[in-house]
């Protein structure tokens, strides 16, 4: 089990009902973390619909997970 | 022979002095102004002189004009340091040569009276008391009425106060800057920047790049002011609803700054128009609320090879990317194009005004920069802002190797025009009896709170784009949505999975509505 940091941002924060939160998870990757979360936080976005960034730099979903990553979920935002 | 000039380096009065030398003059009158050590009770130390040269010259050369048709002389010069200078030090020259004496004085006295009435130049004197202040400036100093319009106090001699408006801006505030200066003034003027979207973002961006002194401002944006854009569109006035954005926000950036080359182009930005007119800028800013605009705006830059500065937001967040040519590019973050109405706009999700405000305020301040040749973090990466907890996120992106040279790899031969998609409001009902699926492609709590007036199945947008096959192939569908917005991304997801007959009800459960109460 490893325990990261979760920063989720606009549509993604308001469905999480938080911006910030640690999780303790089995998953091995960014793309097992999100859909354990999704499932537990009832997110509406696929995972192809977003991005996910690591300690700062974009980073695969296929990318293993470190403990005490800092991960961040980035929806994309279209209003004007 | 340039009739007015400035120098960074000092000046030489024999060889300014040798330029007018004239056969046919039998007079020769100059004027020096030299670095004195006092200025109004203090000790002056050295001073510095700055210009907004671009203007000055011109101004300069027609009071230098002037002088030789009003007093018939031969020649005439004045020549102006600019940068620092020390005591005792020469700051201006005048010289005129004519056939008398008489003309020569009287046009050398106006020639140096007039610049310094007219001609924008600042002077910075350091005293010995360790302050200083900025002095001089008596074309800024013209108030209108009382109005003090420097804060240095110091006593106005009374012939220097004019009662008049000012014919042309005042950039002294940001001049003073080292980054800007008279040399940054001049890159400002020689910028061309197209604002696409003159709405919440779009606004404080306009106002801003008119304010600084960009020389050509392009507005595009073929939307009409609504009632609802006030809180956050602050150009604009209740009055003017109704009336094209475009033309409302030129008429406000001439009455601002009348030496900006504001140019309003009121259409759409679509493929049809946005590549050619983009051809006519140095920098694009996307300021509109969807992303088939936004990733437009960011493919016509990488083609053209010019730098671009996105926003967006989402409720309280937003999030700003700046296209440096050769950087990242939106398509670097969002490799898939992201489809509309996946999530909210300001529309569907709701926004307080001073949110695009912020991020518009970011956009302006991403362009006088690109401008100005100062660097940026927002370059390569995007900023993530969260305005309810004020705090900024960056994250880096990198433009793949693939793309090292030439314009990005993942873009779209040519952007595809929208094939017809929508339908009317009126003619939901009838299609629903002529047996369309009526599928509500909104939230379930949005649902809840305004059902669809026909028998209905509800399937979230998000849920749907994971799978468009989960609609059987053969079936014939009519999307529902708030606005619009999210069923037309929903006709487009289906046909591009072959399911060719499906439609938007066009305008949403607010035509919807609307049909209701006339009917």
């Amino acid at each position: 089990m490893n325990t990261v940091e979760v920063q989720y941002y606009a549509i993604l924060r308001e469905q999480a009902g938080r911006s910030v939160e640690r999780v303790t998870t089995a998953a091995g990757t960014l793309a097992a973390l999100y859909e354990e979360l999704r499932a537990r936080h009832g997110l509406s976005l696929a995972r192809t619909q977003l991005q996910v960034a690591v300690d700062g730099e974009f980073a695969d979903w296929q990318a293993p997970l470190a403990a005490g990553a800092r991960v961040v979920f980035i929806p994309p935002v279209a209003g004007g | 022979m340039p009739g007015f000039e400035f120098s960074d380096r000092p000046l030489e009065p024999a060889a300014l002095r040798r330029a007018l030398e004239d056969p046919a003059c039998g007079g020769f009158a100059t004027f020096e102004g030299w670095v004195r050590d006092h200025n109004e009770g203090l000790a002056v130390e050295r001073l510095e002189y700055e210009a907004y040269a671009e203007l000055a010259v011109k101004e300069g050369e027609r009071i230098v004009a002037e002088a030789v048709s009003r007093f018939g002389v031969r020649g005439a010069r004045c020549v102006h340091r600019v940068g620092a200078l020390g005591l005792g030090e020469l700051a201006v020259w005048v010289g005129v040569s004519s056939a008398h004496r008489g003309e020569a004085f009287a046009a050398c006295r106006f020639i140096i009276d007039e610049v310094k009435h007219r001609v924008p130049i600042w002077k910075k004197e350091y005293y010995r008391n360790g302050d200083s202040g900025w002095v001089n400036c008596e074309r800024c100093a013209q108030p209108t009425g009382s109005e003090h319009a420097h804060e240095h106090s110091h006593p106005h001699r009374p012939e220097t106060v004019v009662a008049r408006r000012p014919t042309a801006p005042d950039y002294s505030r940001q001049t003073v800057l080292p980054e800007v200066g008279a040399a940054g003034q001049a890159r400002l003027r020689a910028g061309r920047v197209l604002v696409i979207g003159a709405g919440g973002l779009g606004t404080p961006v306009l106002s801003y790049l008119a304010g600084a002194g960009v020389g050509t401002v392009g507005i595009l944006d073929g939307d009409v002011l609504e009632a609802s854009n006030l809180h956050r569109q602050t150009l604009y006035s209740l009055a003017d609803v109704g009336r094209p954005k475009a033309l409302l926000a030129a008429d406000r950036l001439r009455a601002l700054n009348p030496d900006v080359d504001v140019r309003a182009h009121a259409e759409r930005a679509d493929a049809a128009t946005l590549p050619a007119l983009a051809t006519g800028y140095d920098v694009l800013v996307d300021c509109t609320d969807n992303f088939t605009t936004h990733f437009l705006v960011n493919d016509v830059a990488s083609r053209l090879g010019k730098p671009a500065v996105l926003a967006s937001v989402y409720q309280y967040e937003g999030q700003l990317q700046v296209v440096a040519v050769g950087g990242a590019c939106l398509r670097c973050v969002w490799p898939e194009a992201t489809a509309d109405g996946l999530v909210g706009n300001c529309a569907d999700a709701g926004v307080l005004g001073p949110v695009p405000g912020a991020l518009g305020s970011l956009q302006a301040l991403e362009v006088l920069k690109l401008l100005l040749g100062l660097p940026s973090p927002a370059r390569d990466g995007i900023v993530l802002i969260d305005l309810q907890t004020l705090e900024t996120r960056r994250v880096a992106a990198r433009r793949p190797a693939a793309c090292a040279t030439g314009p990005c790899m993942r873009l779209p031969a040519t952007p595809a025009a929208a094939p017809d998609a929508e339908v009317p409001a009126a003619a939901l009902a009838r299609l629903a009896a002529e047996g369309y699926a009526v599928i509500d492609v909104r939230e379930p709590r949005e649902a809840q709170a305004q059902p669809v007036p026909v028998p209905h199945r509800l399937l979230p947008l998000a849920r749907l784009l994971e799978d468009p096959a989960q609609l059987p192939a053969g079936g014939r569908y009519l999307f529902v949505c708030a606005s619009g917005r999210r069923s037309r991304a929903a006709v487009e997801a289906l046909r591009r999975a072959g399911v060719a007959d499906t439609w938007s009800v066009a305008g949403g459960l607010a035509a919807i509505e609307a049909e209701v109460t006339t009917a």
